[in-house]
């Protein structure tokens, strides 16, 4: 069963009076569960489709469906729904509040979320401590390190129980230890979970040791898919 | 996410940018504290000048004259002349003259409490060593049971249509160099009014006699000559009379609108008047040769039982062709110039009010480019673009009832202190203090939901730019 599929997918930035394609007539699968390495280089086209999928931003044609529904022809409204309660993204600069602590950044997801008031605290304590930053609850990001900030990051995109989390270059900040200890962690939800993860990196090696699947993208187009450990 | 999240969140942003924040309600807070304050001030007035009316009856109170007359001529009643000849213009009929079978049959009507007539005249009045010329005016005892005469400030208005006993007004008494303490508003002698004024209890006061000393007509001046033998006058055939009352009761002319005012100095029984000799109207009548007939008046003051009897008792006078003074219809002149007089006053406050709106669209804008980076993440972990409006809009409607609470607070410490002003420095000494300005709830609820519209109105713009920006333009904003 696909989670994810994208047919004919193409993205048009308009910079001026010039036509910028960031995307070609992409077509992807990802089955539910499964995870998912976008690789390429800077500029290929990686980022948009991710954010496409995410309902960040609307595909100039082709169709996306996220479990059946095509988010394509979804209203601007529909697409925030999608991006509460379907996706959890995570960026590589994490996208905290920085006035707001760990906890109140998580909280604030289960505010738009929906989730009652009077569960919200406890459920953000659970989830930080969940991805081991119990003890960090009342710090804000300026006084966490990358590694705790992205922690952060992830206990909020899990707030509102996605199906799927979709993370831009997700360790592209952090040192190589705690880049490895975000992707065990991340590997850990996608096991135990079963949360689809759909991920962009540029780092080979990452996606070569965690994913399922990578796919790469060149100029806006797919330029190959292959299991781990096969070359592209 | 519902309302009180937003609020909290809103709550939470004003926080985090206090100084800001707490200069645009300082815009807000000036613009309903001036706002509030002028209409206040007009309300005040209004109010001021209704309950004036109403205190003293003026809107069950109407006088009948055979000539049509205006507001401006009450003061000056001897300008009303009895115009037996004359015609109402509002009837084709001949105006009948005032007389006492005029009255008995006003008196009659449904709907009319008292009728009677204006009898009044220029007198002097002496308290011991003392005198002050004023106006005497003569008013049945049944006057008693209506405004004012049914409350005096002190003592008793009399019972007696022929008693000696007066009602003197406190000014009157002020004149005589005599300051009736009032437990309930007192007063402190100015420098100026020291000139001999000695405070007293109105006790004392009461109960004193009071000389009442009119102009006569005196016949045995013109000899045995012809009227218009005017050489053979050694001085004007005039005479002094003087007659003694008791001060029963002091009146305290509540406001210059009052019927008191009008009338002056002193009250006293119809039927003790009327054996006042004085140089009237129909003395002169005499002096002329024309006397012999009935005494006419120079208007007829006629009281309802209420407001509601006020129209039928006019339509059955002026069916007898007699012309209508009533209050009430000065009071719609009055009110259609407190409507222009409102509207400017509340026009310079609003124009405070939208000079703060600027204010508070100028701090969202500036909020929305600070925050572009956090309304991309609001956006990006789930927050719609009502949502994202909304959060702005609370922001700017918090701005604006805080803005309108400390504004009403500022409006009326600043009404208050120019109350207390306006009584010590601007009103004669002795005058019961008045209160300016008038905060009725219309006002505060008003001025709470005027400034909120007004908020809102200014945070619409950038709630609608908050909305459509970006997210991913926004995530890379820094």
């Amino acid at each position: 069963m696909n989670i994810v599929s994208v047919s004919h997918l193409s993205k048009t930035y308009r910079k001026g009076r010039v036509d910028i394609p960031a995307l070609r007539d992409v077509s992807l699968d990802v089955a539910t569960g499964d995870f998912v390495s976008l690789v390429g280089r800077s500029g290929s086209g990686k980022s948009t489709l991710l954010n496409l999928i995410g309902g960040l931003d609307t595909a100039t044609s082709g169709r996306i469906f996220f479990k059946g529904q095509d988010l394509t022809t979804m209203k601007r409204s529909e697409l925030a729904r999608h991006r509460r309660q379907s996706v959890g993204m995570v960026f590589q600069s994490f996208n905290l509040i920085v006035h707001r602590s760990a906890l109140d950044n998580v909280m604030l997801a289960l505010v738009f979320g929906g989730a009652p008031r009077g569960v919200r605290r406890e459920k953000a304590i659970r989830l930080l401590a969940s991805v081991g930053l119990g003890h960090r609850l009342n710090h804000k990001p300026g006084e966490l390190s990358g590694g705790e900030a992205q922690r952060v990051a992830i206990a909020r995109a899990l707030a509102n129980n996605p199906q799927a989390l979709l993370l831009d270059e997700p360790t592209g900040n952090l040192d190589t230890t705690t880049s490895l200890e975000i992707m065990n962690l991340i590997r850990k939800l996608n096991k135990e979970r079963g949360i689809t993860v759909l991920m962009v990196t540029h780092e080979q090696d990452m996606a070569a040791t965690f994913s399922t699947k990578i796919v790469r993208l060149s100029d806006g187009r797919v330029v190959g898919r292959a299991a781990p450990g096969v070359a592209l | 996410m519902n309302l009180s999240d937003m609020i909290a969140l809103a709550f939470d942003n004003l926080r985090r940018t206090r100084l800001r924040t707490v200069l645009t309600t300082l815009g807000v807070v000036i613009g309903i504290g001036a706002l509030t304050s002028m209409v206040s001030f007009g309300t005040g007035i209004q109010k001021n000048i209704t309950e004036a009316f109403r205190e003293s009856d003026l809107f069950t109170t109407m006088i009948i004259t055979s000539q049509e007359i205006s507001l401006g001529d009450m003061g000056d009643p001897d300008d009303v002349t009895t115009a037996q000849n004359g015609t109402a213009e509002a009837s084709n009929k001949p105006a009948p003259p005032l007389t006492d079978s005029t009255l008995q049959v006003i008196n009659g009507f449904p709907g009319v409490a008292i009728a009677y007539p204006e009898i009044s005249f220029p007198v002097r009045v002496r308290l011991g060593s003392e005198a002050t010329r004023t106006t005497l005016r003569a008013l049945p005892a049944a006057m008693r049971a209506f405004k004012p005469y049914s409350k005096l400030a002190f003592g008793e208005f009399y019972d007696d249509d022929t008693s000696r006993s007066a009602v003197v007004s406190w000014d009157a008494l002020k004149r005589l160099k005599l300051l009736v303490r009032d437990p309930k508003s007192p007063v402190s002698l100015d420098e100026g009014d020291s000139s001999g004024v000695r405070p007293v209890d109105a006790d004392s006061v009461l109960g004193l006699p009071i000389e009442v000393i009119s102009v006569t007509f005196d016949g045995s001046q013109l000899g045995g000559g012809s009227m218009f033998g005017l050489p053979a006058l050694a001085r004007m055939p005039v005479g002094e009379s003087q007659t003694t009352f008791t001060i029963g009761g002091i009146m305290k002319g509540a406001s210059s609108f009052s019927d008191m005012n009008m009338a002056g100095g002193i009250i006293v029984p119809i039927g003790a008047a009327e054996a006042i000799p004085r140089l009237g109207f129909s003395s002169v009548w005499d002096l002329l040769g024309g006397g012999g007939g009935q005494d006419t008046y120079s208007s007829i003051h006629v009281r309802t039982e209420s407001v509601a009897d006020m129209e039928a008792a006019r339509a059955e006078i002026e069916k007898m062709g007699l012309h209508v003074f009533a209050f009430s219809d000065q009071l719609k002149e009055i009110r259609k110039g407190f409507l222009v007089m409102d509207s400017i006053l509340g026009a310079i406050g609003t124009i405070a009010l939208v000079v703060a709106a600027l204010g508070i669209a100028n701090t969202m804008v500036m909020s929305i480019l600070e925050r572009t980076r956090e309304i991309g993440i609001m956006k990006a972990i789930g927050a719609s673009e009502t949502e994202i409006k909304l959060i702005f809009f609370v922001e700017a409607a918090a701005i604006g009832v805080i803005g309108a609470i400390f504004g009403l607070l500022l409006g009326w410490g600043v009404t208050r202190i120019a109350n207390f002003v306006a009584n010590a420095r601007i009103l004669p000494a002795g005058e019961p203090a008045l209160n300016l300005f008038y905060f009725p709830f219309w006002l505060i609820a008003g001025a709470v939901g005027f400034s909120v519209v007004i908020s809102l109105l200014a945070g619409l713009y950038p709630a609608i730019r908050a909305a459509s920006i970006d997210p991913i333009e926004a995530l890379r904003h820094d």
